[in-house]
């Protein structure tokens, strides 16, 4: 294993401002017409989307945000991921952190199977080679080998979401960041995603969980946090977790 | 710019999220380690502009091919320049022209085009840029490289400054850089930037020696012409190719100082809002 030390993620005070626009001057053509007309001026409104937020996840542990929707959580998955820079606090993370907040970015339609998988898992910083290597394993996992050659326009939805889903988890992240996508596919597949998933994390993976669901949470997680208008109210442990043992 | 930024200013002590097991210890080390993005990227780009195309690669010289028979019918012979060898001294600047207008124009739309990336996975935001030049400069490689081929056809002698080309080139294309970035970022912000683009290139085009001889410029207007960098390019890279000398060191000099401002400014402008482009995005 690669020197990674228990912590792996690491949160601290981080808070996120956002400055909602309204009348955002986008083009050149209404910052000249809001000089004359107090109509076409923008207002800026500042929003705090995460407030002091401060949590840790330890190598192998699953923690779930949990929190309405507005409540700041996909904002952090995306700080954590390095997408958005905090506006205050620091976020420091070890390893290989692969963000799946959404299913086949990057994949394009006109490309093969093949291809978008070299496509999509170098935008995660592998290399072409390390993903040759891998290259047998994610056709198999995704149960498409007859069609990783045919443009993936062509898919079905679900085919799509396996090759995706199967990328992700043959990254071989060392922190997973999920968007309420854990499993996808049929029921069938969707177990074969739980065992993936269960047996990365005895390798040492950490997952932080997104979800507006608290049973998919305490399926997965062994603690949360809860967020309710970007700031921490509630954490704490889940006390059953059947699967995960250290 | 003051309506985009933090009104709390970022602390420096920001943590930047590590990537790899070692941690990158600089902004070129993880490029480097993203070099095989930048070429699966850059052959999707060419795969999917090509695809179903029979002719494929070579519509890319279908363009200019006509662009430059037109120039030569209506410079060399309907208003008969009268200078020896039009085709070879219009191809030398027209098709670095190209190269630079076709980088440039599409500059503008290369952030926006690729936001849905952009804003689910962190990669260094520089290769959005880097990728967009690799893939018109891969493309112009077919059409330069036509020009060698028929360069002896053409009247074109072997000279010891054709050395100097490759430098010259790279010089070139690290000034269109700069450009790109700072109107890739620019768009972004503003976003009817690009209609502006598209009028600059024009007048652009005309006001460079390309079509037809710097003497022809009235005197008194040649200070102002010379104000645009294309001008230096131009001429150095006419006087490599058909001239077969390389221009005054104030022409060379003047084209370096270009590359190195606007080199330094796309760089420095983009790296301080690449971090925060993504909620404008």
């Amino acid at each position: 294993m690669r020197n990674i030390p228990d912590e792996v993620v690491r949160v601290e005070n981080v808070s996120k401002e956002f400055i909602l626009h309204h009348n955002r001057v986008d083009s050149l053509k209404r910052r000249f017409v809001g000089l004359f007309k107090q109509r076409w001026r923008p207002r800026h409104e500042h929003f705090h989307a995460l407030s002091d937020v401060s949590f840790s996840v330890r190598q192998g542990e699953a923690i779930g945000l949990l929190g309405r929707n507005g409540s700041g959580k996909s904002t952090l998955l995306q700080i954590i991921a390095g997408i958005l820079k905090p506006t205050s606090g620091r976020v420091t993370t070890h390893g290989r952190v692969a963000p799946l907040i959404e299913l086949g970015v990057g994949f394009h339609p006109e490309l093969t199977g093949e291809e978008n998988i070299f496509l999509n898992a170098s935008l995660y910083g592998l290399r072409n080679r390390d993903v040759r290597k891998r290259f047998d394993d994610i056709v198999d996992f995704s149960e498409l080998a007859h069609f990783i050659d045919t443009p993936v326009k062509n898919y079905s939805s679900g085919m799509y979401m396996r090759l995706a889903f199967s990328i992700a988890v043959h990254l071989e992240p060392d922190v997973l960041l999920a968007d309420e996508i854990l499993a996808v596919g049929d029921a069938a597949f969707q177990n074969k995603c739980h065992d993936k998933i269960d047996s990365l994390r005895r390798n040492g993976m950490s997952i932080v969980l997104v979800s507006h669901n608290e049973q998919q949470v305490r399926d997965f997680c062994n603690s949360f946090v809860r967020l309710e208008n970007g700031r921490v109210v509630e954490s704490g442990t889940f006390k059953t977790r059947a699967v995960h043992s250290r | 710019m003051a309506a985009v930024s933090f009104r709390v200013p970022m602390p420096k002590t920001i943590g930047h999220p590590r990537i790899f097991a070692s941690p990158p210890s600089g902004g070129l080390r993880s490029l480097l380690a993203y070099s095989d993005m930048l070429k699966n990227f850059v052959r999707k780009d060419i795969q999917v502009r090509y695809q179903g195309a029979a002719l494929g690669f070579l519509w890319s010289l279908i363009n200019p091919l006509v662009m430059i028979g037109l120039y030569i019918f209506v410079f060399a012979y309907v208003f008969k320049a009268g200078m020896p060898h039009y085709p070879l001294y219009l191809m030398a600047g027209l098709l670095h022209w190209n190269l630079f207008s076709q980088i440039t124009g599409q500059s503008c739309d290369t952030l926006i085009a690729n936001a849905g990336l952009v804003k689910k996975i962190y990669f260094p935001r520089l290769l959005v840029p880097i990728s967009a030049v690799t893939f018109n400069v891969v493309l112009w490689l077919l059409a330069i490289a036509l020009l060698f081929i028929l360069y002896p056809f053409l009247g074109g002698k072997a000279h010891l400054s054709l050395l100097a080309y490759p430098l010259a080139l790279l010089m070139f294309l690290a000034f269109t850089f700069g450009i790109t970035l700072i109107l890739s970022v620019l768009n972004v912000l503003f976003r009817d930037l690009k209609h502006l683009v598209d009028v600059s290139l024009l007048f652009l085009f005309w006001v460079t020696p390309i079509v037809y001889q710097y003497h022809r410029i009235p005197v008194h207007l040649r200070d102002i012409f010379a104000l645009s960098p294309l001008v230096e390019y131009v001429l150095i890279f006419r006087g490599i190719l058909y001239s077969g000398h390389i221009p005054d060191w104030h022409i060379t000099g003047l084209a370096f100082l270009w590359t190195a401002l606007s080199l330094t400014a796309g760089l420095f402008v983009f790296n301080r809002h690449a971090d925060s482009l993504v909620e404008h995005l």
